[in-house]
């Protein structure tokens, strides 16, 4: 019984301890936003909380990152929590595009203004949404697999269709790909988007179709398993384009293996606009509801001209 | 308590049953698909399995012994982590490679050892110890590599994984022997007998005089090597050191022991029960991939098999 209040005591005052701390941080001039990521488990997510974290420097602005790897309850939990320090502003990298709903309407109940940034919220009430423009990324992939094979030949694409931003690409590759008739996807298979499976994926597809001539991989880790597969099992002649750019992809399109082009995004500019969307949006400046960030496509020949960026 | 005739029989036609089921699925997909039934394909599919398989292997010792092992997909991971940075060490190949292996390994029992530690000293059930570890594993690879894969390692890495002899995938031999090793082992030492005794009937293994501790420490030492060692045959298939590596593999791992006709409560199973159930599902999918099945019906499909593969145990069992 004694040691039961003890622990009342003890939880009462932390409370209150805990309370007038966020008081005091809060109310003063630096803006506090909370951010909850996807998952910092992906160059590119680690890219965009780059961006995040300069633009907010330069703004004087505290972020409190968080992430959920993929988990939606955790998600909407680390939201409510957000909510409860009552911060100013909160970006999310959504786990669920639906899913998120509950969390964005409760952070609109408390009038905290939302952002979210790579993969867009589908119900509740979002400021503005920044990502890139996966539709023309997948479109400028489908052109350049259509043009290496001369408008001819069999593809498979590298998939993991759970993903909004993924089935925006494969959308746009397939949009691509419907304007040269001799092109067939003949394989539509999961990788999950990492690079393991991929690999696995892909040497199913490489069994079921000895006259393969492409592949798109749907992320890098997508088109590395694969070009790890391709290599294992020697198929000469057949070419693989990525999406995202990252060091390692880069590193094989140099070498001129099987991967001869990626999408590039640019996530550490995406992450830098989302800070800049919210700057504008506190000096009561309108934003739009969409920040589409353009996306690019590179090559060997284009990896090393430099570029103007 | 069963006779030696009768439960050799069990156990017997428990390994028939799924074995008969394996062979329909060939069958099935052989005349469903072209490319199915070719040595290379064939081949691709032991290749396949064998970075699971492996695992099996060792979640097979654990499962005899009535417990569970959730960390195997997080320490593939991390000993793929360890190992690769490793490699990244200035040394001389010589050095570094087998240092590298070996690091990679010690940590697998390191973490197996830890964990039947945690069980047997402070009685913690397997599954909250090993789902501490899952979580411990998987965040320390994340951390130590800020998630950014580990790549550009030396020459001669992929040979491990990628390479081949007289033919047959280095992982498919690697998978061959450790099978063939444990299989030994649970059947003609005195540490097989004895997991069988601790999942059996634990009391009645202590009362004989058998060390509990020392089976429960082992079985998890030795799946901790065996995902360690997967780990690092999976990095050098993928030429890198991925933090994402080998996420739910303890799903796949556990299904093709269950399918293999190992009992969760321990005491009942093979390993050449668990070979057979790895092979299963390796075909299933490679099937699956091959016939051009989506993602979304696929995991439908192995789902209901796992259910009537071990519907169709419990039925033969009755």
């Amino acid at each position: 019984m004694q040691r039961l209040s003890l622990v009342c005591v003890v939880l009462v005052l932390s409370v209150v301890l805990f309370s007038s701390c966020n008081k005091g941080g809060n109310q003063q001039q630096t803006k506090v936003i909370g951010v909850a990521l996807l998952t910092r488990g992906h160059i590119f997510y680690r890219d965009l909380e780059e961006g995040l974290m300069e633009e907010a420097k330069k703004n004087n602005y505290e972020l409190i990152i968080t992430s959920s790897e993929f988990d939606l309850g955790k998600q909407i939990a680390q939201i409510e929590d957000f909510i409860s320090r009552k911060v100013d502003a909160i970006i999310i990298c959504p786990v669920d595009s639906k899913g998120i709903g509950p969390g964005v309407r409760s952070a609109n109940r408390a009038n905290i203004p939302v952002f979210t940034a790579d993969i867009a919220a589908q119900e509740g009430e979002v400021i503005s949404h920044i990502a890139s423009d996966n539709v023309a990324g997948g479109r400028l992939a489908g052109e350049f697999l259509a043009k290496a094979l001369n408008g001819k030949g069999n593809i498979a694409i590298i998939n993991h269709p759970a993903v909004t931003s993924v089935l925006d690409r494969v959308q746009g590759f397939r949009d691509a790909i419907a304007l040269y008739p001799n092109i067939k996807v003949v394989a539509d298979v999961s990788g999950q988007g990492v690079r393991d499976r991929s690999l696995q994926a892909t040497t199913d597809v490489l069994q079921a179709h000895p006259d393969l001539a492409g592949i798109f991989g749907i992320n890098d880790d997508s088109a590395l398993g694969a070009l790890d597969a391709v290599q294992q099992f020697k198929r000469p002649g057949i070419v693989i384009v990525g999406y995202d750019a990252t060091p390692p992809a880069v590193d094989a399109i140099m070498k001129e293996t099987a991967l001869k082009a990626d999408v590039i995004q640019y996530p550490v500019k995406i992450g830098s606009s989302t800070i800049a969307m919210i700057r504008d949006h506190f000096a009561g400046i309108p934003v739009p509801p969409l920040v589409p960030v353009e996306v690019g496509i590179v090559d060997k020949a284009a990896l090393n001209t430099p570029s103007s960026n | 308590m069963p006779n030696h005739t009768g439960s050799f029989r069990s156990r017997l036609s428990g390994e028939l049953g799924i074995g008969v089921a394996f062979i329909l699925e060939v069958l099935v997909f052989s005349f469903l698909s072209p490319y199915f039934f070719s040595a290379d394909n064939l081949l691709n599919v032991t290749l396949q399995a064998s970075i699971t398989a492996i695992i099996a292997v060792g979640m097979t010792f654990v499962i005899l012994t009535g417990g569970i092992d959730l960390s195997v997909g997080s320490l593939v991971a991390f000993a793929g982590i360890v190992t690769t940075s490793f490699l990244k060490l200035d040394a001389p190949a010589e050095v570094i490679f087998p240092a590298a292996l070996l690091v990679g390994l010690l940590v697998g029992a390191g973490s197996g050892a830890l964990a039947g530690v945690c069980m047997t000293r402070f009685n913690i059930a397997p599954f909250i110890v090993t789902l501490a570890l899952m979580t411990i594993w998987r965040g320390a690879a994340f951390m130590y590599t800020e998630g950014r894969p580990i790549w550009e390692l030396p020459e001669g890495f992929s040979v491990l994984g990628s390479g081949r002899l007289l033919g047959v995938p280095n992982p498919t031999i690697v998978m061959i022997v450790v099978f063939a090793a444990a299989h030994i082992v649970l059947k003609y030492t005195s540490f097989g007998r004895h997991v069988y005794a601790v999942g059996g009937n634990v009391e009645a293994a202590r009362v004989s005089g058998i060390n509990t501790r020392r089976v429960y420490i082992s079985v998890y030492a030795i799946s901790g090597v065996l995902s360690a060692l997967s780990g690092i045959l999976l990095a050098s298939r993928i030429n890198s050191g991925q933090p994402n590596a080998g996420l739910m593999y303890e799903l796949d791992v556990i299904a093709a022991v269950v399918v293999g006709g190992t009992s969760l409560n321990g005491g009942r199973g093979s390993v050449l029960g668990t070979f057979i159930g790895a092979m299963l599902i390796a075909v299933l999918r490679n099937g699956l991939n091959l016939l051009n099945v989506g993602s979304y019906v696929q995991q439908v499909v192995v789902g209901i098999v796992i259910l009537l593969a071990v519907m169709l145990d419990q039925w033969r069992r009755k």
